[in-house]
């Protein structure tokens, strides 16, 4: 080798450790966990603010679906990854707030996280057949002082679980332990069906997951929890029926990483998500779905979800909910 | 509107050649993704779903239905070349496919699955054509009492493919059974044998388990003994399926496809248990019933029969009910959300177009498959003449990465090695592996319908004989617990 050719191996060599210096947070790939499956609620959302949210980080984001155990399979994936940025989570509020607010035994706690957005809300509904013959509240808590009522959930944990057991509570149902029965199910859908079918009484989920039965006249929908009225949902909210207090049981979802995410990286996640909720056909595609578009800084975040993680667990220990086991 | 109305508004939307040529590249996609051992037809379809998300609603759909009916057939080209099957529901497809590749017949036994494949796609979608709305109501009289009673009488199959000993056969699934208990209990939410390690708590992966099962048990018998094959008779694919071996199994292949569609309208079964049905039916009802798990060209065509027949019948209760069947119609649902569309009875008034260019669509796509799965059984089946020495480590490697890439978790190529030890333990035992797979899909069904029942009831196991379905089901299976009985006592004790 040349004098010269080793001065200028010298030259890059010196701009590539300076570049490696002063390089900033994200310098590669960012790989994003789906912790549930293709298809299903938290995936659509969050492939639909990959793009936007690529372009504003810059770098591609790798999309993985690790599911299993309502969301706790792909959380531990990202509690135990490096907290360096390179590994965040979808997270939602079955695996973030629902999950352990009731389970003493999953391997995390809010704790373990740190949330740098939210930016999805999901008003959630309750609805019941058609056949059942039941058309508002008042006729359902009738029908639970009778006895024989049933709901159905995507599972024990599960958002529509807690929820149905939080309205039926709100409602001055005494027992909500006894008085009426849980009927798990596997999945969302199969919830649904259970409904559908006749093997529970009612459902209360978040509304985009119930908008289609509704608008095909399947199920009619009883009360939504928001207060404001929710498209397509011919119900009352929850104000309306003087249960201002439901309005905390929403859907949600968010970005967070481990706990220790510095705090620079956290800022930089709050500035492309502020860029990215920008894009509109991202907000277009989010609404028709019915999505409420509700961009939370990493502050915020952290307070919203801790906020209704509070009410979900005194809720949970007051009616004994607890999954010790 | 009249049917020649709904039919030309479907036209226009379908008449495209983007939505052919997505049909067209969604069957290679699904045909290639479902023949690599791990990649199975579930993962084909969830990993083309973001591509769908800037297509037209119809292309983007029938994209998916392309790739999910490709993937069913793609995964009976492994299962018959090299024993593992490509995507579970093609598992049944090993039991005569495999045999008869070992005697040298790859080809014919590949053709047979793609015609068995294709009858039954054909069938599946004039079902779903013609007796939507039927059977989408039948569908939903089947609540957790009468899926109790339908899962017991399928359970009477591991008599079918237990082999020789129906001893050894209920070890198989007894096993099966313990196995599927791991993970989170359906109705307390608590931790099942999970050993507080978080990766248990979704029980054990499904593919994995299967891969391990069928796959690593060959390999771990090649690395013991890597000269035994030698000198045996392999290689030469190129026999072909002639005209009367497809005449011979045709009731088979009908019977195999009105399984595959009464299972598939309902939705919480999926293909899998379909294949093992059918397969055990044409076996119980065939005069060489004896040559059945050693080489069968009809167990072949009723296995593949099927699990196809399911493939157009899930889409009953998706776009009657807009209720998913299983986890690749969850997932093709979601592309329905994504354009806003709503699936469900008022699709068939407000999107009349789209339901007809989707029927339109699932026609044409029976006829792709066959072209695409021609050029597939000619490019695939030399690897049948590939030297196992060659084509072990390579089917090794696929298996551990596929494993991996379903939920980019290693702890599950761990469970693959296990099972794989497992799986080769009972292979010198001579144990099925048959009735393992059967139990480890079916028992959390069982046990979760009769719990829920259960909560249904208070209690009261009156609910479980609630109605004509939940009788009929109880009286076959009685019949058949009785015929098998009866089968045992026939053969002389040795």
């Amino acid at each position: 080798m040349t004098l010269k050719g080793t001065s200028v191996a010298f030259a890059i060599g010196a701009v590539l450790t300076a570049s490696a210096a002063v390089a900033e947070y994200p310098e590669r790939p960012i790989n994003m966990i789906i912790p549930y499956g293709a298809g299903g609620a938290t995936d659509i959302s969050a492939r639909t603010i990959a793009e936007p949210l690529g372009n504003a980080v810059g770098k591609p984001l790798v999309m993985a679906n690790v599911t299993g155990a309502g969301g706790a399979t792909g959380s531990v994936a990202v509690q135990n990854a490096k907290p360096d940025g390179y590994t965040m989570l979808f997270a939602r509020v079955g695996s973030h707030s629902v999950n352990p607010a009731m389970k003493a035994t999953l391997p995390y706690t809010l704790d373990d996280f740190r949330f740098v957005t939210v930016y999805e809300i999901n008003p959630a509904a309750c609805a019941v057949s058609p056949s059942s013959g039941i058309t508002t509240m008042d006729a359902l808590i009738a029908k639970v002082n009778e006895g024989g009522v049933s709901y159905s959930s995507s599972g024990v944990g599960s958002f529509p679980h807690l929820a149905s057991a939080m309205v039926m509570s709100e409602f001055g149902v005494a027992d909500v332990m006894n008085d009426v029965t849980h009927i798990p199910q596997k999945g969302g859908g199969a919830a649904i069906t259970a409904v559908l079918n006749g093997t529970a009484t009612f459902v209360c989920t978040n509304s985009s997951s119930l908008a289609s039965f509704v608008a095909n006249k399947q199920l009619i929908p009883l009360l939504v929890t928001t207060s404001e009225p929710v498209v397509g949902f011919d119900a009352p909210t929850a104000n309306d029926l003087g249960k201002d207090s439901l309005n905390q049981l929403v859907g949600w979802t968010g970005i967070a990483g481990p706990d220790g995410l510095p705090d620079d990286v956290a800022e930089k996640w709050g500035a492309w998500m502020a860029e990215a909720t920008q894009d509109p056909q991202f907000t277009e595609s989010m609404t028709a779905r019915g999505s409420v578009i509700r961009l939370m800084d990493p502050v915020e975040a952290n307070e919203f979800i801790q906020g209704q993680y509070n009410v979900f667990r005194k809720l949970v220990d007051d009616l004994g909910m607890r999954i010790e086991g | 509107m009249s049917l020649a109305d709904s039919l030309m508004a479907g036209l226009s939307v379908v008449a495209s050649f983007e939505a052919f040529f997505a049909l067209f590249a969604g069957i290679c996609i699904g045909v290639v993704g479902g023949a690599i051992p791990g990649l199975s037809a579930t993962m084909a379809v969830a990993l083309t779903l973001p591509f769908t998300f800037t297509l037209q609603p119809i292309t983007g759909i029938l994209l998916l239905l392309g790739v999910y009916k490709g993937g069913i057939f793609g995964g009976s080209i492994p299962a018959i070349l090299i024993k593992t099957p490509g995507t579970p529901a093609s598992s049944a497809t090993i039991l005569d496919g495999h045999p008869m590749a070992e005697k040298g017949e790859a080809g014919r036994a590949l053709g047979m699955a793609l015609w068995a494949s294709c009858t039954a796609d054909v069938v599946s979608n004039l079902a779903l054509i013609l007796f939507a709305g039927w059977l989408a109501s039948f569908a939903l009289s089947f609540g957790p009492p009468e899926f109790f009673a339908l899962i017991l009488f399928s359970l009477t199959i591991i008599a079918g493919v237990s082999g020789e000993s129906l001893l050894r056969g209920a070890l198989s699934a007894i096993l099966g059974l313990l196995l599927a208990t791991i993970g989170l209990d359906l109705v307390y939410g608590t931790n099942r044998f999970t050993f507080g390690d978080p990766n248990m708590m979704g029980g054990l992966n499904f593919i994995a388990v299967l891969i391990g099962l069928f796959a690593i048990p060959e390999i771990i018998a090649m690395a013991w003994n890597p000269t035994a094959h030698l000198g045996k008779a392999r290689s030469l694919g190129h026999t072909k399926v002639s005209f009367a071996d497809y005449r011979r199994s045709f009731r088979s292949i009908i019977r195999g496809s009105l399984i595959g569609v009464f299972l598939g309208s309902i939705p919480g079964i999926g293909a899998a248990p379909s294949a093992f049905l059918s397969y055990s039916e044409a076996r119980r009802k065939s005069p060489n019933r004896e040559n059945f798990g050693k080489g069968e060209i009809e167990g072949v065509a009723a296995s593949e029969a099927g699990n196809n027949g399911v493939a157009g019948a899930t889409l009953i209760p998706l776009l009657a009910l807009g209720v998913p069947g299983d986890v690749i119609t969850a997932i093709i649902i979601g592309a329905f959300m994504i354009h806003g569309l709503q699936p469900g009875p008022m699709m068939f008034i407000l999107n009349v177009d789209i339901i007809y260019g989707l029927f339109i669509g699932l026609i044409v796509s029976s006829v792709f498959l066959f072209i695409v799965g021609s050029v597939a059984i000619k490019g695939f089946r030399f690897v049948s003449d590939v030297p196992k020495r060659i084509l072990m480590p390579a089917v090794l490697v696929l298996c551990i990465y596929g494993v991996f890439a379903v939920n980019n978790n290693i702890f599950d190529v761990g469970v693959m090695f296990a099972m794989g030890w497992v799986g080769y333990l009972m292979m010198r035992m001579h144990i099925p592996a048959a009735p393992f797979l059967i139990a480890f899909i079916l028992g959390p069904l069982l046990e979760d319908n009769f719990r829920q029942s259960m909560l249904m009831s208070g209690s009261d196991p009156s609910i479980l004989l609630r109605g004509p379905i939940t009788w009929f089901f109880w009286a076959v299976t009685i019949i058949t617990i009785v015929a098998i009985a009866r089968n045992i006592r026939k053969i002389p004790r040795a």
